[in-house]
């Protein structure tokens, strides 16, 4: 007996007056107490699967054929007042952003007695004791303290935690979490599925678990259902699902993925990315023909099923699927230090920034006494924990903070002082890569205008800059009419190589990436790592590469530095950091890195 | 302790405001042609005697000199006397700041209530076809300036159907009773029911006219930021919890919108008193309106520097309360 | 642009998406009728507006006749009158909101762009100004300068252009976070460059809506500025002075009030109605909220 059974689902959105399936005839079922990860890029409709489980769908977006049933009753042709009666009950949802799910205005306390008031808890004490049983109950400490604050107050892991524990706190009977650790950082992210995991085995919940990282939903669900494009291509146990993919997705996204143990090797990087709602309705066949690396003929005519048993995949082809392979088994060639002078030399940096108001101002250390050197075409990668001033450091070494002491020495020059001249200076010899390539990009220039700033802003002629746009373009493997389109018509993969070429055009022997992988999708972060690994070939400039996520360090970078409170506590080539590590610091990033 | 910090140290910024303010109404009131001295003394005085005057005035003194001169003064509490009325200003004044604080205040109160009924209807229409018609609607009430909307009541409610007094504060052969000048308090504390029945119904009109011409900014407001906060991550939350619709709008939404509707509110007010200005004039009102418009065709100097100033210190005292409001009810705001 | 047809890229260029919108199409239709109105009123009056016949004061309403719109109680004719009105009223519409503009966007641009204490001196002194509500401070510049159409429309910049400032400059602080005019900065480009090119065409909307609201509020603050007696000179025509008239025939003429008064609010709704469309097309908000 299923808990939540799926058939024939489909979620229609009204795209330019067109409705166009989101997805089509979904199936699935989710016995009590068990996990099932719902995997996909961005686009795949997984989150969509999670609203429609609420019938709370965004505006233009309805469900028009079949039926969701929770506990043998259908919640999509339920009376709105019966399904409310189980939301926050029955079942709960654990959201992507936690700090905005909850009401600024509201205090902890208040929260959480407006939430047990509605379970049915009467009383002040009552409510009290709830309260700091909720709070205990995911491990959130100084209960007195806590209950009295604000969401502004607490940090995001803490309000992870809060809004666990009132998930959780109406014994549900099925627990959905969408994207629940994708804004937090690596340590809490592995605390709270800890977490997570804890409570939905002690309370013998049912969870679907929402994600587009392959090795979270690895170590968190018993069963996996891998969605591209609107479609599940492949169901089954997670060991199976993972251990044998049988579906050319599955392993395409698993070999896109940068491996923490073993030998570095290449990539599989996914060709284009997924197609768009309105291409996807007009598409025969297999939807993840167009990009598949075995596909036939006959994969472009006709649909596959999703067939087989307890491990079902939809491909015509699946005895090919082991076969897929990175393009060449190699580890991406090392780096060769060349003798040269350092192009950056940072010597006792230090930022400090003013915090809070009156009476209470504080200051905060950003940046403590930071020196490190980096060799022409080195690329080093900076990671730490929010906050640990990574980003400070990055600013600082592009002029966009002043520092309050110490030297910044960029290829020879020290430009420290901020002035006119050390500004020019820096133009030719650093630039910055966004970690948001939409706010990065202007959005009322044209992407060929955008690429070309730096000439431009040197005053070159037209046909210069016009044909260092198609060499940049060339070179970051997009075709010559993107030049022509804003950034809003870009995928964000394809924005980011933007934001990269504008800050190769002047060709500068450093470049600055502040965490550019963030929020990307894994086939995208391939591609744009492949990407970096040629225009280092091409270009020799040096990277310093700030960044959360480890295992893109690993493929990446050659040396890393571990930042903790402003301060660098361990530094090294990246095999021996990421292999014995010394710090605390270092170790505790290390082992909550998912696997 | 933190909210009473944080007022503490929006209301640091106010004397430099208030210095900045006076220093404007010093420059501007200098580029009025009228000679202070002059008229302050009967038209049969020397030239001599005019001499003297402005020596004793100061303002014979460079620039600079003046305005320290009068900066002093008017720390020190001394308005001047009028001119033209050969009364102190300060009596005149505090016959003429309750009157309109009093109207200002009934009438914001009639515009955010308004305000707050039509954003609600707005934001129950969303979506449906009447939205695009009651928005239209809100735009065209939003045209009507509330000097027209005075006169329209005169006529129809004064004019052709006599059903409400038009001029004054009080009916010909009533007593204003003394006290705090709030004519609606004090008739009440002085128990005096007939008063208190003639001076709110001189007020309605007036009341009704600016309060009607300020509602459609609130609306619109209180409607887009509905809206605004019906799609935060927090709202879906709520409802995601399985709380009810109402109150998901009454305790989530309603309190969120409410920072920006006191914004808008607090720079409303300034503008609700200066078409305060010419309402009072329409209706015989005896309030600062009536006063500034009176001294203005008058050249009456002191009164027109003492009203404009006590404008400021309304809309100032106005904008504190405001900023206390917001201070409590968002605690964001008191950490910055 | 290969990937646009050149008819498509026609039919942008002449029926773009902002006029798509019923009530910018609305709007602009209300405000060129006036505009034309006022441009033609020499020939479209049927009399001298100043011209005055004792001999037929307070004529009723009566289309068709001399007087379509009747007399004012020194025998004038009312739609001339009005039509001689509306050029006033659009000029200082016009000529105000732009002055205001000005001065209020280059400060805010400046506060905005150079941050620190330049803005908070500039914020500091839109927050003084503001104290006074725009009628007075406008009332008070008027008797000082005198009458006349040009020092009315100072006066109404005066007034109005902290209004214009205070909202533009959260605009442009919201646009200076935005990561492509730090990038602009490190690539080389001059101040005047970034600002221009990175942080200006994201106000741009802003400033047009802005632009046709200010239009609006100018109409009414001449007329009342008119209404009280202050404004222009006796003998120019203007709506404000219409109404100060037309109030004290309010038993005998009611058109005299009713006719500048109508005139007033069709124009304010053009101009409210165009502000209204701009914003909702050029700055698109979140609609429905029915998630």
């Amino acid at each position: 007996m299923s808990l939540l059974v799926a058939r024939g689902l489909t979620v229609a959105a009204r795209v330019e007056g067109e409705a166009v399936p989101v997805f089509r005839g979904l199936n699935f079922a989710l016995a009590p107490g068990r996990v099932l990860g719902l995997v996909g890029e961005s686009g795949a409709g997984k989150s969509m699967v999670g609203r429609a489980v609420a019938q709370l769908l965004p505006p233009g977006f309805r469900i028009s054929h079949g039926s969701m049933e929770f506990g043998g009753a259908d919640l999509v042709t339920m009376p709105p007042a019966a399904r409310r009666a189980l939301l926050g009950r029955d079942i709960a949802f654990i959201p992507q952003q936690p700090l905005a799910a909850l009401n600024p205005l509201q205090t902890v306390a208040a929260l959480l007695d407006e939430h047990h008031r509605r379970l049915g808890v009467r009383g002040r004490r009552l409510l009290r004791e709830y309260a700091r049983a909720a709070l205990a109950a995911v491990q959130l400490p100084d209960p007195a303290a806590m209950l009295a604050r604000y969401p502004h107050q607490l940090a995001a892991d803490q309000c992870q935690r809060l809004l666990v524990a009132m998930a959780f706190a109406g014994r549900p009977r099925l627990v959905v979490a969408d994207e629940a650790t994708a804004a937090l950082d690596v340590i809490a992210q592995a605390d709270v599925i800890a977490l997570m995991r804890a409570l939905q085995r002690a309370s013998g919940a049912a969870m679907l678990f929402i994600t587009r990282d392959l090795r979270l939903a690895a170590g968190l669900c018993d069963e996996l259902a891998v969605m591209h494009a609107g479609d599940i291509v492949e169901t089954g146990p997670a060991a199976q699902v993972l251990g044998a993919p049988r579906h050319p997705y599955t392993r395409c996204l698993q070999l896109a993925i940068p491996p923490m143990d073993g030998p570095r090797r290449a990539l599989y990087a996914l060709p284009e990315p997924m197609p768009g709602l309105r291409a996807l309705a007009r598409l025969p066949g297999c939807r993840f023909a167009p990009r598949c690396p075995v596909k036939a003929d006959y994969c472009l005519r006709s649909e596959p099923p999703l067939a087989g048993g307890a491990h079902r995949s939809a491909c015509l082809r699946p005895g090919l699927v082991p076969a897929i392979a990175a393009a060449d088994a190699l580890s991406p060639p090392p780096w060769r230090p060349a003798g040269q002078a350092p192009v950056l030399v940072l010597e006792g940096l230090c930022k400090s920034f003013t915090t809070g108001a009156w009476p209470r101002r504080g200051r905060v250390d950003a940046v403590r006494d930071v020196s490190l050197r980096v060799a022409p075409g080195e690329f080093v990668a900076v990671v730490g924990e929010s906050g640990s001033g990574k980003s400070t450091l990055g600013r600082l070494v592009v002029g966009l903070e002043r520092p309050d002491a110490g030297r910044i020495v960029l290829a020879g020059h020290d430009v420290g002082a901020g002035d006119a001249a050390a500004r020019r200076y820096r133009v030719d010899h650093v630039q910055m890569v966004f970690q948001d390539p939409q706010a990065a990009l202007n959005p009322r220039r044209r992407v060929a205008a955008i690429i070309a700033q730096a000439l431009e802003a040197q005053g070159a002629k037209f046909a210069v800059r016009e044909r260092r746009v198609r060499a940049l373009l060339a070179e970051m493997g997009m075709p010559l009419e993107l030049g022509v389109r804003s950034p809003a018509q870009l995928s964000g993969g394809q924005r980011q190589r933007v934001s990269i070429a504008r800050a190769l055009c002047s060709a500068p022997p450093l470049l600055v990436a502040d965490d550019i992988m963030a929020g990307l999708d894994i086939s995208v972060q391939a591609q744009l790592l492949l990407l970096l690994h040629r225009l280092r070939q091409d270009h020799d400039f040096a990277l310093l590469f700030i960044s959360r996520d480890l295992p893109v360090v690993r493929h990446l970078c050659d040396r890393v530095l571990v930042m903790h409170r402003g301060a660098i506590v361990e530094e090294g080539p990246t095999a021996t950091v990421f292999g014995w590590p010394r710090h605390d610091c270092t170790r505790a990033l290390l082992a909550a890195v998912p696997r | 302790m933190t909210l009473l910090a944080a007022l503490a140290r929006r209301l640091l910024v106010v004397p430099p405001i208030l210095l900045m303010a006076s220093l404007l109404l010093f420059i501007s009131v200098r580029v009025l042609p009228a000679d202070p001295a002059g008229m302050s003394l009967p038209p049969t005085a020397s030239a001599d005697a005019i001499a003297a005057a402005r020596r004793q005035m100061g303002l014979d003194r460079p620039l600079a000199a003046q305005y320290a001169i009068w900066l002093g003064r008017l720390v020190a509490g001394d308005l001047g006397r009028s001119v033209h009325l050969r009364r102190p200003v300060t009596a005149l004044l505090a016959a003429a700041v309750p009157a309109t604080i009093e109207l200002a205040g009934l009438a914001m109160a009639l515009a955010a209530g308004l305000g707050l009924a039509g954003g609600l209807l707005l934001f129950a229409l969303r979506g449906e076809a009447a939205e695009m018609l009651a928005d239209a609607g809100t735009t065209l009430l939003m045209s009507v300036p509330d000097f027209l909307w005075a006169l329209l009541f005169i006529l129809v409610f004064g004019v052709l159907l006599e059903a409400m007094p038009f001029t004054g504060r009080l009916g010909p052969a009533l007593l204003q009773p003394g006290g705090t000048g709030f004519l609606l308090l004090d008739s009440l504390l002085a128990g005096d029911i007939a008063a208190f029945r003639s001076a709110a119904r001189h007020m309605v009109l007036p009341a009704a006219a600016l309060g009607i011409a300020f509602a459609p900014p609130i609306m619109r407001v209180l409607h887009a930021s509905l809206i605004d906060v019906y799609c935060a991550d927090h709202i879906r939350q709520a409802r995601l919890r399985g709380l009810s619709p109402t109150r998901v709008l009454l305790c989530h939404a309603l309190p969120n919108t409410a920072r920006p509707v006191l914004k808008l509110m607090a720079v409303q007010f300034g503008l609700l008193l200066g078409g305060a200005l010419l309402v009072e004039e329409i209706f015989a009102y005896p309030g600062m309106g009536a006063l500034l418009v009176d001294a203005l065709r008058n050249a009456d100097l002191p009164v027109i520097q003492a009203v404009a100033l006590a404008y400021c210190a309304v809309v100032l005292g106005i904008r504190a309360l405001v900023a206390g409001l917001r201070l409590a009810l968002d605690p964001r705001l008191r950490a910055r | 642009m290969s990937g646009m047809g050149t008819g498509r890229l026609l039919r942008r260029l002449l029926y773009p998406r902002w006029l798509r919108s019923g009530r910018v199409a609305l709007g602009l239709l209300v405000v060129v009728a006036m505009l034309a109105l006022a441009l033609l009123a020499p020939a479209l009056a049927p009399h001298d507006p100043a011209a005055q016949d004792l001999t037929l004061t307070l004529q009723p309403v009566r289309l068709g006749s001399a007087f379509p719109l009747g007399t004012d109680g020194l025998g004038r004719c009312v739609l001339s009158r009005l039509l001689h009105g509306a050029r006033l009223a659009l000029w200082v519409a016009v000529a105000a909101a732009f002055g205001a503009m000005l001065l209020g966007s280059a400060l805010a641009y400046a506060g905005g762009y150079l941050g620190g204490r330049t803005d908070w001196l500039i914020g500091r002194t839109v927050d003084a100004w503001t104290l006074f509500p725009p009628v007075v401070l406008a009332l008070i510049l008027l008797v000082g300068l005198g009458a006349g159409s040009t020092h009315l429309v100072l006066a109404i910049i005066l007034a109005e252009w902290p209004r214009v400032c205070r909202v533009l400059c959260c605009e442009v602080r919201k646009g200076m976070r935005r990561d492509h005019v730090a990038a602009a900065r490190l690539l080389g480009f001059p101040h005047w460059r970034t600002l221009l090119l990175e942080v200006v065409p994201a106000t741009v909307p802003r400033l047009l809506t802005l632009l046709a609201l200010e239009m609006g509020s100018a109409v009414v603050m001449a007329a009342i500025l008119g209404v009280i007696g202050l404004g222009v000179t006796p003998d120019q025509a203007a709506w404000g002075q219409m109404i100060a008239d037309g109030r004290a025939v309010i038993h005998q003429a009611p058109a005299n009030l009713l006719a500048p008064a109508a005139a007033i609010v069709i124009t304010v709704a053009g101009f409210n109605l165009l502000g209204e469309g701009l914003r909702r097309t050029l700055e698109p908000r979140p609609v429905g909220g029915r998630q």
